[in-house]
């Protein structure tokens, strides 16, 4: 689907007004959806695809993953949501995943963002040197 | 006089006679005769003449024909000696064509050799590495205590900012 300039236009602005203090707010976004499904304006399909593909992005962005090769400690678990808090802001979602594959170490993505200090991936790259 | 039988007259007539016939002589024998063999020896020495300077000619072709000899087997000397210059620089050209040619083959070989070697040790080295990591991939889960993970968490904990 093509999607005009204007339309990007209306779907940012939009995706504005779903931000409080920077963090999207779900109600919002579902004021939002209803309004446009309600007042139906022109192009409002291709406003409603792009403002999901924003929401999308910012949820991504949002959503830490944390896999560790064995089970995370409670203390492990505050410890590395304030690190992450602290460099990325508040509003972030946490979702944690045991991976033994990892063989040890933690391996962290948040957003785009990769912080992989396992030991499988360490002998990977060592494997990659010889 | 008489007693010795010399008349006079008869004398007198006889030298006049003689005279007369010496004069028609000489007038008519002896002088075409002198005169045409001073012609002769005159020729004679022409020829003579003529017979030394053409000798002297042929000594003279003969002496420029040696030299001429002479000056083209000096050049034909040349020009051989020049033919095996060159015939000898063309060898050593060839020569050291070939020798060059055969370095090169011989540094190609060893580039060969070389870079032969280096992928096989590098494929020994990827293959030991593989098999290294491997084996430590088998036995880290293992191996690894509690107090490992934590510091492995903490140390991944510590780049994030």
């Amino acid at each position: 689907m093509k999607i005009t300039k204007q339309a990007q236009q209306d779907a940012r602005q939009l995706f504005r007004t779903c931000l409080v203090n920077g963090l999207l707010d779900e109600n919002r976004v579902r004021q939002v959806i209803a309004l446009l499904g309600e007042k139906k304006p022109r192009g409002y399909v291709a406003i409603l695809t792009r403002l999901h593909r924003l929401v999308k992005l910012e949820l991504a962005r949002r959503t830490v993953r944390v896999e560790n090769a064995v089970e995370t400690s409670p203390a492990q678990v505050a410890a590395i949501q304030a690190s992450l808090t602290k460099a990325y802001g508040p509003g972030l979602s946490f979702s944690y995943w045991i991976n033994p594959a990892l063989l040890g170490g933690v391996r962290i993505q948040v957003g785009s963002d990769l912080y992989d200090g396992s030991v499988k991936t360490r002998l990977e790259k060592l494997e990659q040197s010889f | 006089m008489e007693q010795l039988g010399i008349r006079w007259i008869e004398l007198l007539a006889q030298t006049i006679s003689f005279s007369l016939v010496l004069f028609v002589l000489w007038k008519l024998a002896y002088k075409p005769v002198f005169t045409m063999l001073e012609a002769r020896k005159a020729k004679i020495a022409d020829g003579i003449a003529n017979a030394d300077r053409i000798k002297a000619q042929l000594a003279q072709t003969e002496a420029d024909r040696q030299k001429v000899l002479a000056e083209a087997g000096d050049l034909a000397n040349k020009i051989v000696a020049d033919a095996r210059a060159a015939a000898a620089r063309v060898t050593e050209q060839e020569a050291q064509k070939a020798i060059a040619g055969a370095e090169q083959i011989i540094a190609k070989a060893r580039e060969a050799a070389a870079q032969e070697r280096t992928a096989t040790l590098t494929a020994l080295k990827r293959e030991v590495g593989r098999l290294v990591v491997q084996t430590t991939m088998t036995v880290t889960g293992k191996v690894l205590t509690a107090d490992d993970q934590r510091r492995l968490t903490e140390e991944t904990q510590s780049k994030i900012g």
